[in-house]
Formats: structure tokens, C-alpha cells, sequence
């Protein structure tokens, strides 16, 4: 068997899972923390402030790599959810489940950190703009999928309801991405763009991207740890579960 | 600095969700290895339960 395709099947048993993510959440942890560090000293210490709104522009650097964030996974969720549906794979399963509250964190950040720049830039916490207000119809969602994992009895079938839910809300998010061009939006548009000509000057890109980066890793790592407690719970009982629980008392 | 309140705020609210999201797992892990560790103790004991109950 392709050595590929004979992890991904070896994966799929709970014990090895255990194995990896253990192995694997602390080293992307770290290399998210120690990218988000460099990315926000270079943010708040090294790159020139905006000429309009002064330093209140060092937000961007939190705010943009969180919503992006928020967008990524869920989609991702979706898909875990989806192939969880069809081929009915726990792993899955518990990852779409696991994705939900790291999801959730980073859409509460971007709304949080929206609204603290808003303040000072558009003189108000909050506005039903319609990007803000589809922002935060995607964190009622991911609640939505917290809420429908955690209210039965039965993991297996609340997660494949929360799992249909997550497809369901797919939907929200082009009307997220393109919300500030269908309508007329106090939010700005789009000034980071990964493919073509971004407006933001190339003097204050470098953090962004750093923390691109380091809030995928962050995410990676989180993902791993929150899968492996989850997975821990359903397979409570079991004889490995037992010995990993002794050998670490 | 200007602004400072607002962007010392932004950071703040980054580092404090990112902290829980570090920690609730961590929590959670903690929490499942303990219930196991007391479900293996508890399976040790019954043997000795039962004797005491046919006595």
C-alpha cells in the first residue's frame, strides 16, 4: 500500500491518533507562538504608523489574520463535517467538532478587535453594517455547532446534526468575503489581497504576514489538542485509554 | 503612540482568547485522563466489594 495512504488509514485508529497529536500540538503551538511573537513586535515596534488613522492601524495586524482565520475554519469544518457524513469517520467527526471553538475564538477576536478599532476610526463600538453584522451571524453559527455537539446524549448522532449544520452555513461565507462590495458598507474594503495588487503599502505587509502564519500553526496546534481530548472522551473505557491514564499519574 | 489605549486593548483581547484557547484542552485533557484513571481504580475494586457483601 501507498506509505501516503497507510498513514492516513493508521490515523484513523484512535490510539495512534492519541499518538500524533501528543506528539505534534506542542511543536505547533510553539511555532505559532513564535511566529505571532515576531509578528507583533515587527507590528506594534517596527513598521511606520498609518498617515490617516496613526497608530490605531497596528489593529489590522490581529484583526485581518483572525477574520481570515474565522473564514478558513469553517470552511474547514464544513469539509471534515462532510466527509465525516459521507464515509461516517469518527476522526473526522471529532475534528470538525474540535474546529468549532478554535473557530469561534478567532471570529470572537475579530469582532472584538473590529469594534475597538471602530471606536476611534467611526466613532462607535458597533453598526449593523453588513460586515459586521454577517461576522457575527458566523460566530452565532459556530455556537450553533457548539451547542447542537454538546446537547445529546449520543456524540455520534449530535455531531453528525451539528456536522450538517456546519454544511449548511457554508453558504454564509461568500456573502462575508463579498458583503462589502454588494452593499454599501461602513467597513472598508478589501486592502490585503494574496493574489494581485493589495493597497496596503509593502512597508507594513511583512507583520501581516507573519501572523498569517503563525495563526495557522496556532490553529494547527490547538486543532491537534482539542481532537485528542475529545477522542480521549469517546474512547473512555477503553484499555488504551486506561494505560495512557496510569502511565501518566 | 496614538491611540494607545485602543491598540493596547486589541492586543489584549487577542492574548486573553488565545489563552483560554491554550488552556480549555489542556483542561479537558486533564479532566478525561483523571475520569480514566478513577474508572481503572474503581474497576479494581469491585472484586473486593462483592466479598465484603457476601460476608
Amino acid at each position: 500500500m501507498n506509505p501516503v495512504i497507510r498513514w492516513f488509514h493508521l490515523l484513523g485508529s484512535p490510539p495512534y491518533f492519541d499518538r500524533f497529536a501528543a506528539r505534534w500540538a506542542p511543536w505547533c503551538y510553539l511555532a505559532g507562538v513564535l511566529l505571532m511573537a515576531v509578528g507583533t513586535w515587527q507590528a506594534l515596534f517596527v513598521v511606520p504608523a498609518d498617515y490617516q488613522q496613526g497608530d490605531s492601524a497596528r489593529i489590522l495586524y490581529i484583526h485581518v489574520p483572525s477574520a481570515w482565520m474565522s473564514l478558513a475554519v469553517y470552511a474547514l469544518m464544513a469539509v471534515y463535517a462532510g466527509v465525516a457524513l459521507v464515509w461516517r469517520i469518527k476522526l473526522c467527526e471529532i475534528l470538525a467538532m474540535a474546529c468549532a471553538p478554535i473557530g469561534a475564538a478567532f471570529t470572537a477576536i475579530t469582532l472584538a478587535t473590529g469594534s475597538i478599532w471602530g471606536k476611534p476610526m467611526w466613532g462607535t463600538w458597533w453598526d449593523w453594517d453588513p460586515r459586521l453584522t454577517t461576522e457575527l451571524i458566523l460566530l452565532f453559527l459556530y455556537l450553533g455547532v457548539i451547542g447542537l455537539y454538546h446537547a445529546g446524549d449520543d456524540r455520534r448522532a449530535s455531531a453528525r446534526a451539528a456536522g450538517l449544520l456546519a454544511i449548511v452555513g457554508v453558504a454564509l461565507l461568500p456573502v462575508i468575503r463579498y458583503s462589502v462590495e454588494w452593499w454599501d458598507s461602513l467597513h472598508q474594503g478589501q486592502t490585503v489581497r494574496v493574489f494581485g495588487q493589495s493597497s496596503l503599502d509593502p512597508s507594513m505587509a511583512a507583520p501581516l504576514w507573519w501572523m498569517v502564519v503563525g495563526t495557522k500553526f496556532w490553529f494547527a496546534g490547538s486543532l491537534l489538542a482539542r481532537a485528542r481530548a475529545d477522542n480521549l472522551r469517546r474512547e473512555a473505557g477503553r484499555d488504551w485509554v486506561r494505560k495512557l491514564a496510569e502511565e501518566g499519574a | 503612540m496614538t491611540y494607545l489605549p485602543y491598540v493596547i486593548g486589541a492586543y489584549a483581547v487577542f492574548a486573553v482568547v488565545l489563552l483560554w484557547d491554550f488552556l480549555a484542552p489542556r483542561l479537558q485533557l486533564r479532566r478525561e485522563l483523571r475520569a480514566a484513571r478513577l474508572r481503572a481504580a474503581r474497576a479494581r475494586k469491585p472484586a473486593a466489594t462483592a466479598g465484603e457483601l457476601s460476608r
